[in-house]
Order: C-alpha cells, then sequence, then structure tokens
C-alpha cells in the first residue's frame, strides 16, 4: 500500500511521449499553510483525508496538456520548518522553473514570513526572472481571515508577482487550485498571455487584480 | 494507569514469514528465552539484545514494555509523575508539536474511538514538551513526533517519557541538534554503503544526482514515518533500539539495494529515482532486510566509512556527531563481564571469516559474502559481532586488523 499522499496522476488512457518536457515547480511557505493539501490537490484532484508533517521534500507530479502538448509539472513540496531549509532543501532548488509561495490567510504570522522565503528564494539564485506566484490558502475559512486581500495584493504588486487567494478544502470551488497551477504552465510554455481559465461560478476564486509591473512580467506585448 | 491501557493499543508482531506450526514453537521458545533473560540478575542484556534482533524480534508489546528500557540500561522502577500541563503556551516549539501532532491521525490504530485518540494526542503533545523543556539542548524536529506516538502507543504515556527522553539524549541526540548538519553527515553514509554492495546502483543514483533527502524521514523517525503497519514499526524499532545508533542508515541501504532492479530499470533523472525511493513497498521482506543490514554493519562499520561519508559534501562536517556516539556507547557500555562472555562465544573460525569479508575494496565478493556471514553466524552471533563492535570500540581492533 502506497502513502496515500504520494501519487502520480496522468490523463487516463495516455502516457507521455519520451520526450515530454518537464516543468519543475517549488512550493514554499511556512508549516502549516497548506502546502501538502494544494499540491495534493492538483495532481490527485481532492483534498486529502489525511495529512501528515511533510519531512524533508516530497514530491508529486501531474501529466498536463497545453494546446496538444502533454507536459509534466513536477511539484516539490517542502517542509516548512526552519531546520530543515539550510541543509536540506538546497538541492532541490536546482534547475526550478518557477516558484509558488504560500501563505495561510487566518494566519498572520505565515504572511509576515514571506519576506523571508522571497530572501531564501534570491539566495538560491531565484529571482525576478523565473515565474513566482503568491497564494493565500484556507479561504474557507472567512470567519478567521487575518491578512487582508487589500494587503495581500500590495504585497504581491512590491515583489511583481500575481495574486491568487484560494483554498485547497473548500468543496465549492474543485478547480480553482488546478487553475493556479496550470495558470504557471501556461506562462511557463508559452510566455504568451495568461488565459486564467476561471472555473464558472467560483466567486471566492477571484481573478485578482494584478498589478501594471507584473502584467508586463506576465504578459507579452501583443 | 496508563501503562496498562494502552498495552492493547499497538498491535503485536507475529513471527513473520514462518510457517504455523513451526512459528508457534519457535515463538514460544524465543518468549522462554527471553523471560529467562529478564529473569537473570542482573537482567541478560546482552540476551535480550539479541533476541531484539533476531527473526520476529521481540515479539510482543508485553515484553517491549519490560525489554526496550532493557535496552537502553534504564530502570523503570520510580517513574516520574505525568509532566505538568502548564509547559505549553511558553514553550517556543509549541506551535510547530501542536500543528504535527494534529496531522498524525495515521500513526493511530485505524479504528480507534477519537476520544480515545484525542487523549493520546494530549499525552504526546505533554511528552514532547516535557522532554524538550528538561533538555534546552535538544531541539524539536518534524518527525520526532513520528517516534514518540510510537514508544507511546507501546509504553503507555509515563514509561514513554522517560524512554523517549533517555533515546533523545542517545540515539536521536543527532537530529535535535540546532541543526541538522550531523543529520545530514550520517545520510552521507548512505551512498558509501551502497557503493560496497553495488556500485552501479551507486553510479547510477550519483549520475541521477538523486540525493538523500529521500531517506531523510526515513533516518529521523526510524521509519515510523513512512511504514503504514504499526507491527513493522515496532519490530524495526526492537532492532534500532538493541544496536549501534547509525544502524537506521545501514537499513536504509538495504533497502534502496533491496530494490536494485527498480532503480536501475527507473529513468535516470533526480525527479524519477527520489519519487521512486521515497515510496517504501509496504511489503519489504522486514526479516532479511534486518539481517541483511546487520552483516553490512559488520562488514563496512561506520569507522570504515567514516572518510567517505564526510567526502560527500565538500562542507565542513562536525565531529560531535562521534564525540555523542561514542558518550553514547560509554553511558551504556554493557559491563564488562557480559562483554568478556560475549567474546568468548564468538567461535575462532567466525572472526576469521570476519576478518575476510571485512576487506574493503572486495567489492564484488561482496554479495556471496553476505550470504555467507548470515548463513554461517546465524543471527546471535551476528548480534554478538554487532555489539562487540559497537559497544567496545576496542575489540573493532581485535576483530578488523
Ligand atoms: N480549512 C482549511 N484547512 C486547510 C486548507 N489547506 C490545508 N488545511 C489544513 O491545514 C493543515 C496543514 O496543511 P498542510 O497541507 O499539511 O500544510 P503544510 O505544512 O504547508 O504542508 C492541515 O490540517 C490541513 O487539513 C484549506 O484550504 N482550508
Ligand atoms: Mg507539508
Amino acid at each position: 500500500m502506497e502513502s496515500s499522499l504520494e501519487l502520480t496522476t496522468s490523463l487516463p488512457g495516455t502516457y507521455p511521449p519520451l520526450r515530454s518536457r518537464i516543468f519543475k515547480i517549488i512550493v514554499i511557505g511556512d508549516s502549516g499553510v497548506g502546502k501538502t493539501c494544494l499540491t495534493y490537490r492538483f495532481c490527485a484532484g481532492k483534498f486529502p483525508d489525511k495529512t501528515e508533517a511533510t519531512i524533508g521534500v516530497d514530491f508529486r507530479e501531474k501529466v498536463i496538456e497545453i494546446d496538444g502538448e502533454k507536459i509534466k509539472v513536477q511539484l516539490w513540496d517542502t517542509a516548512g520548518q526552519e531546520r530543515f531549509r539550510k541543509s536540506m532543501v538546497q538541492h532541490y532548488y536546482r534547475n526550478v522553473h518557477a516558484v509558488v509561495f504560500v501563505y495561510d490567510v487566518t494566519n498572520a504570522a505565515s504572511f509576515r514570513s514571506l519576506p523571508a522565503w522571497i530572501e531564501e528564494c534570491r539566495q538560491h539564485s531565484l529571482g525576478q526572472e523565473v515565474p513566482r506566484i503568491l497564494v493565500g490558502n484556507k479561504c474557507d475559512l472567512r470567519h478567521a481571515l487575518q491578512v487582508s486581500t487589500e494587503l495581500a495584493q500590495k504585497f504581491a504588486d512590491s515583489h511583481s508577482m500575481p495574486l491568487f487567494e484560494t483554498s485547497a478544502k473548500n468543496p465549492d470551488d474543485n478547480d480553482h487550485v488546478e487553475a493556479i497551477f496550470m495558470t504557471v504552465a501556461h506562462k511557463l510554455k508559452s510566455q504568451k498571455p495568461l488565459v486564467l481559465s476561471q472555473p464558472p461560478g467560483a466567486t471566492g476564486a477571484l481573478p485578482l487584480r494584478k498589478s501594471e509591473e507584473e502584467e508586463r512580467s506576465w504578459s507579452c506585448s501583443c | 494507569m496508563s501503562l496498562k491501557k494502552s498495552k492493547s493499543i499497538g498491535a503485536s508482531s507475529p513471527l513473520n514469514g514462518i510457517g504455523k506450526q513451526d512459528g508457534d514453537s519457535r515463538r514460544r521458545r524465543k518468549m522462554a528465552e527471553i523471560s529467562q533473560a529478564l529473569g537473570a540478575s542482573p537482567a541478560d542484556v546482552a540476551a535480550l539484545r539479541r533476541m531484539a534482533i533476531s527473526e520476529g524480534g521481540l515479539l510482543s508489546d508485553e515484553i517491549r514494555c519490560q525489554v526496550w528500557p532493557k535496552l537502553l540500561n534504564m530502570h523503570t522502577d520510580h517513574l516520574p509523575e505525568k509532566p505538568a500541563a502548564d509547559l505549553r503556551e511558553n514553550h517556543k516549539d509549541y506551535h510547530q508539536v501542536l500543528l504535527d501532532v494534529r496531522r498524525s491521525l495515521r500513526r493511530f490504530p485505524p479504528g480507534m474511538p477519537d476520544d480515545q485518540r484525542e487523549g493520546l494526542q494530549e499525552e504526546l503533545i505533554d511528552i514532547i514538551l516535557h522532554v524538550l523543556d528538561r533538555n534546552p539542548q535538544l531541539h524539536y524536529y518534524q518527525g520526532y513526533h513520528d517516534i514518540v506516538v510510537t514508544f507511546l502507543l507501546v509504553l503507555g504515556e509515563r514509561l514513554a517519557t522517560v524512554l523517549v527522553e533517555k533515546l533523545s539524549t542517545h540515539h536521536l541526540r543527532d537530529f535535535m541538534d540546532p541543526t541538522m548538519d550531523n543529520t545530514k553527515h550520517i545520510l552521507n553514509y548512505l551512498m558509501p554503503i551502497i557503493e560496497r554492495v553495488n556500485p552501479e546502483v551507486h553510479d547510477f543514483m550519483q549520475q541521477a544526482e538523486v540525493g538523500t533527502i529521500f531517506a531523510l524521514s526515513w533516518l529521523i523517525t526510524w521509519f515510523g514515518h513512512v511504514l503504514s503497519d504499526f507491527r513493522h514499526v515496532v519490530r524495526l524499532y526492537d532492532f534500532f533500539l538493541a544496536c549501534h545508533p547509525l544502524m537506521p542508515i545501514y537499513f536504509a541501504a538495504v533497502i534502496v539495494l533491496h530494490r536494485e532492479e527498480e532503480v536501475l530499470d527507473c529513468e535516470c533523472d533526480m525527479a524519477s529515482v527520489h519519487h521512486l525511493l521515497s515510496q517504501i513497498p509496504q511489503d519489504l521482506p522486514y526479516e532479511t532486510l534486518i539481517s541483511r543490514a546487520g552483516d553490512l554493519f559488520v562488514q563496512f562499520p561506520p569507522s570504515e566509512l567514516a572518510r567517505e561519508a564526510a567526502q560527500q559534501n565538500s562542507q565542513q562536517t562536525a565531529a560531535s556527531t562521534f564525540k555523542d556516539f561514542e558518550l553514547a556507547s560509554a553511558q551504556q557500555k554493557p559491563d564488562s563481564v557480559l562483554r568478556r562472555r560475549r567474546r568468548e562465544r564468538v567461535p575462532p573460525q567466525a572472526q576469521a571469516q570476519a576478518m575476510v569479508v571485512a576487506r574493503p575494496r572486495a567489492k564484488r565478493l561482496v554479495r556471496l559474502a553476505v550470504m555467507g556471514l548470515t548463513v554461517a553466524l546465524g543471527a546471535a552471533a551476528l548480534a554478538v559481532v554487532n555489539t562487540a563492535l559497537e559497544w567496545a570500540p576496542k575489540l573493532d581492533f581485535q576483530l578488523f586488523p
């Protein structure tokens, strides 16, 4: 029996051609913000019923199709505890194509940690040229909100990242997490204007306003 | 009393992999031997170590309650009172501990009523904070809770508290440093062990640049985080408690080697190999692997691998690892009478054989030699050699000139 959190999904009945492209995305942020749930949601299409602390680095992947091309999206889900970062996680920063920063909208401390996470990336020479996005998770817990969209948007703007607020758990909103990762994949594939495939009626899942600067970095001039 | 209550919680391990009748009689014989060793005055710790290592391990959680403390050289006549709950709010690691314990549902037997599980989770938090509070040099790491929960389920809260504290200052000491440098250093033993046994697998993994993080959770949780059958977990804990603190990394190597074909069939890149290896098959032949790990430990003791391990990364490695291990050995060293007795039991030809197989560069012979050692010496003798090496470094010189 395999650990229920480890899995690879591919499109039914298909197998990626040998040389299918690989997009390697690293997911970082404080412990408990929901990195494991988000990556699991994307790869397995559901919220895991039992998550566990991530020790070191977990790997999940999913084969997606964009414009007829099959692409392997590899998600590296990292441990949030500080002590793992210094000597353990470095190895996994190599050849990363994109970075997903996660905070918990119900936990202001996880938001305040973001500059440190951005700095960690910078130290691994992942700067602005690497696509980065900011994800505020646990939007289903509206009553416990500690980080306003406005504040988060300001922060995202100042770092030229798009912001997404979402919930790995919220069952009304199954596709949104998928849409976020697909956005990154599209960006990586084409560097063309993003088509943010919002599921119809996804109200909590906001296509958030993008800053001008960020608009430039995420779209081409055509 | 929590001790009694908890005895029924953990599952007992049957002797795996042997026919029922044969197994029953062997099991009975082993139980008799264990109670004899326990009844001796002082308890025959060397014999208990052999029992913990040899096939089937310590058989049941009742026995574990009695033997595990002995393996850690502990007296358990006076157990401390239940730790105070007021440690909670002010401890720096409280939030991390809480977060990790809350989402540790999978460590509890399926079917356990929620309120019972929640009670145990509270106890788990208390034990962890109690040990951390009394030992400010120890630092919580994610995964520590996976170790502590195993002790809690087998021993109950009070006994678990004292054993975990001892273990944390010995076997787990390196994982609990302020940084994980020593943990990384221990992981650096993995590739040299693999190289000795199967250079092809070693080279393949090097080429894939897979690193060793796939084995991190194995090492620092003693496999508690990755094995879903509790019986397998406690069986391994029997083994590790009876052995040198580096034994888990030998066991990790043995698992990789066991899967050599899968590894070599894998795409040679970091993600594929990491993905393959980090998912432990749940139907491993544990008894075989345990005896192989013991064999490898004897053939390639840590002292022999130390230099290569240090070269695995250019970073300066901390020597305190070995100071700690020496300290651990010194403090737990069985008394010299026992040591002498055990030395006498090693047959001379076994010593000679051990010497032959221990040649570091005889790579191609290794697989044959492994079989030879297991068959010729048997697990009991293996344990003798093992513990001799482990607890009495001077014997090392005699066995491996
Ligand atoms: N309500 C709610 N809880 C979530 C959500 N995502 C994760 N969680 C919970 O938050 C806790 C930590 O999640 P996890 O994915 O393990 O966090 P990680 O440490 O960042 O990997 C778990 O108990 C999850 O069940 C979410 O979107 N909504
Ligand atoms: Mg996680």
